[in-house]
């Protein structure tokens, strides 16, 4: 039984639906640009969605506006994978969502104020714990029964949508919304800077040069369907989820190992359960965060896998930031467009092959070959490693 | 069948290496604190330094109850946290919110969820698995969910657990809520080992697990629980139940007062936990030791329902149930 995907829906930096993430990517046009929404000194570089969270309320119709941007943006993608499926009693339904910071972009205002010790508004913090970001998408949507939320860092995105093929899998549900959310946060931005992996220029995945990443905000859902499922919606099948893995680095507390071994366990793992050939990967959406650490790791690991044959890959990163956990289900509706359209992103940014691996991402859209097969790539804090294979064909 | 191997756990009441520990409980005081180890015999006491209250707790709990199911591989780590890492995040925001310049990034680093999880990884070498759930109250519900399939899928042992950190902060957040709490909130760990054989060590069978969020049709839910788990609610010799909402659970209640469980057999387990939003994995824990203690004991029921919106359902039996 596969487990296909009937409905995606994105909102980044480059764009606040499927058909605008799209056109930005065909014409090579980034996201990222000085902030403009959270307040930052000016010359940040961030990968904001270009709107704020009052219009954001009033476009969804929320009632309650006690709300967090995370649950905002998740939302908005939200609604656009779920589409026009019907609520039915036969289908069982869950939804997966994943965030990194939750609530944070509100909690850190009432922190500020509790600093002040002015009056700091105390409901703000019932929207702060994770879980609360999921249910208030669920309640928006009418879903009830499995509602879950994962929490890996930066590859929670790709694990939200391995639990939920799983759950599929195992036939304890037939149909599940999967997805990630996190909003720009100043904690988020100040922890990447701490760290001195926050690159002050345009980051630049897999070059020489690279000094690490841009944030970026946004969500993706993806709406996986067991054949039951799609018979009673009726929705059209885009792809299927073919293999997925998770990892443990277990090298250090965030950097990842120079041999690349959470990275390669976890994408030989997904293409073995994939049942694909490992020629057959057409194109591989890379971590790619722009780090020196992560790149080089991620390359060792490719060359690890795929020998001196490795399959045409790149970052989108440099269009839209990176928008942990977000970012996997972000990349992961970015591969489902590159099957259903035959394209190949290119990595901007890019000049200089790194000196010790010395791969070449693809640096020019491609439009003249057929994408069957791709391998999407997240890789996080604490070692959390997770790759995913997306097919045309069962 | 999922079997339990192992159960340890590092909460206000002394659980720790002290089976039977369930034969003397008292109910938690305001005054309550959580009875910790000697980390150092866990942990590296450099590394020791820079862990919060919640890494230490996960961690030494953690290796512990690796030990006790001797000294396994577990094929994968399983964290459920309701609100994760709260004193590094309190720190980091304190931190970057007031101090000018360069920060220190260790709080940074270990205010994410999965530095439980990841830190228990590096703690013992551990490259399989690793995930982190969080789900408010159910997120421990959610973490066993995960491992019953990772073993159906093929793994042999899995660790896995739940760990919620109080910091005070969190009195001063209720107490501006007007939430009014019958007991003090606590902080607690539980691990435990899952097997997918049984063994002489094996501790009981945990049976069935299942969440409902958004409950919408609260006896239907109960109905196909206890149907599809072929469990006659009157056979239940106990059910370990939490409830902060009178009317949610008193229909929870209802429901299983009317179907044959006597009201001694419901036993309020926050009184012992404290609240934090795992306190059901001490429930677990909780359930494995009294019927490690009392061989009258078959089925035991794990009733959650600590917020009125979401139900957490976990279903233990004895090894001869």
């Amino acid at each position: 039984m596969g487990v296909q995907i009937t409905g995606i829906g994105i909102v980044s930096a480059i764009g606040k639906t499927v058909a605008e993430n799209l056109g930005a990517l065909k014409s090579g046009r980034s996201g990222i640009a000085p902030v403009q929404y959270l307040k930052e000194r000016p010359e940040l570089l961030v990968g904001e969605v270009k709107i704020g969270n009052a219009e954001l309320i009033d476009k969804l119709a929320i009632n309650n506006p006690n709300i967090s941007r995370t649950s905002l943006l998740g939302l908005t993608a939200a609604r656009e994978a779920w589409g026009n499926s019907p609520h039915h009693s036969g289908i069982r339904t869950g939804i997966i969502s994943s965030t990194s910071v939750g609530g944070m972009d509100r909690s850190e205002w009432f922190y500020r104020d509790f600093l002040k010790q002015g009056n700091p508004d105390y409901e703000v913090l019932l929207c702060h714990d994770s879980g609360n970001t999921t249910e208030r998408i669920a309640r928006e949507l009418g879903i009830s029964g499995y509602i879950n939320t994962l929490s890996t860092a930066c590859s929670s995105g790709v694990n939200a949508i391995m639990l939920g093929a799983r759950l599929i899998q195992q036939d304890k549900l037939d149909r599940v919304l999967v997805g990630g959310t996190d909003a720009l946060t100043s904690f988020t931005v100040n922890g990447f800077k701490s760290l001195m992996i926050y690159d002050d220029a345009w980051c630049r995945p897999f070059d020489e040069s690279r000094t690490g990443l841009n944030l970026g905000e946004g969500a993706a859902f993806l709406l996986l369907e067991n054949d039951k499922s799609a018979a009673i919606s009726g929705n059209k099948t885009l792809c299927y989820v073919k293999g997925w893995a998770n990892a443990a680095d277990a090298y250090h507390q965030t950097a990842s190992s120079p041999d690349g071994k959470g990275a390669t366990m976890a994408i030989q793992k997904a293409i073995k359960l994939s049942g694909v050939g490992i020629d057959k990967i057409d194109y591989v959406n890379a971590h790619g965060t722009g780090t020196k650490n992560n790149d080089l790791s991620e390359s060792v690991a490719l060359k690890n896998v795929f020998g001196d044959a490795i399959p045409p890959f790149s970052s989108t990163k440099p269009f839209t930031g990176h928008t942990l956990a977000a970012a996997g289900a972000i990349e992961s509706v970015f591969s489902v467009l590159a099957i259903q359209h035959n394209l190949i992103y290119p990595s901007l940014n890019f000049t200089t092959p790194i000196a010790e691996a010395g791969l070449i991402p693809v640096t020019d859209l491609i439009t003249d070959r057929e994408v069957n097969t791709v391998l999407s790539n997240s890789f996080g804090f604490g070692g959390n490693n997770s790759s995913v294979v997306f097919s045309s064909t069962l | 069948m999922v079997y339990i191997s192992a159960a340890s756990g590092i909460t206000h009441q002394p659980t720790f290496k002290n089976a039977g520990f369930s034969a003397s409980l008292d109910t938690i005081s305001s005054d309550t604190e959580l009875v910790s180890p000697n980390y150092k015999d866990y942990i590296d006491a450099g590394l020791l330094r820079r862990m919060s209250k919640i890494l230490r707790m996960s961690v030494a709990c953690a290796k512990e109850c690796i030990q006790q199911a001797g000294e396994i591989h577990p094929d994968a780590i399983v964290v459920g946290t309701g609100l994760g890492c709260l004193q590094d995040t309190e720190k980091f925001l304190n931190t970057f919110l007031s101090v000018e310049g360069l920060l220190p990034p260790t709080s940074f680093i270990q205010s994410t969820h999965n530095t439980i999880a990841g830190q228990i990884s590096l703690s013992i070498g551990n490259h399989g698995y690793n995930m982190t759930h969080t789900q408010n109250t159910l997120s421990f519900e959610h973490a066993l969910i995960d491992s019953i399939m990772m073993l159906a899928e093929g793994d042999a042992h899995i660790l896995v657990g739940a760990a919620d950190e109080h910091i005070s902060f969190l009195d001063s957040v209720a107490e501006q809520l007007d939430v009014t709490l019958p007991v003090a909130m606590t902080s607690g760990c539980s691990f435990f080992v899952l097997s997918k054989e049984k063994t002489d060590q094996t501790l009981a069978k945990l049976t069935a697990v299942e969440t409902y969020g958004e409950i919408q049709k609260l006896e239907e839910h109960l109905n196909n629980f206890f149907e599809s788990n072929s469990i006659d609610p009157a056979r239940l010799d106990l059910v370990l139940f939490s409830g902060l909402d009178i009317d949610a659970c008193g229909q929870v209640l209802h429901y299983l007062t009317s179907r044959g469980v006597k009201e001694d057999q419901i036993q309020d387990y926050l009184i012992y936990s404290g609240i934090y939003p795992t306190a059901s994995a001490f429930a677990v824990h909780y359930a494995v030791d009294k019927i490690g203690q009392d061989p009258s004991l078959k089925n035991v029921l794990v009733c959650n329902c600590m917020n009125r919106r979401n139900l957490g359902l976990t279903l233990i039996q004895s090894v001869e149930a």
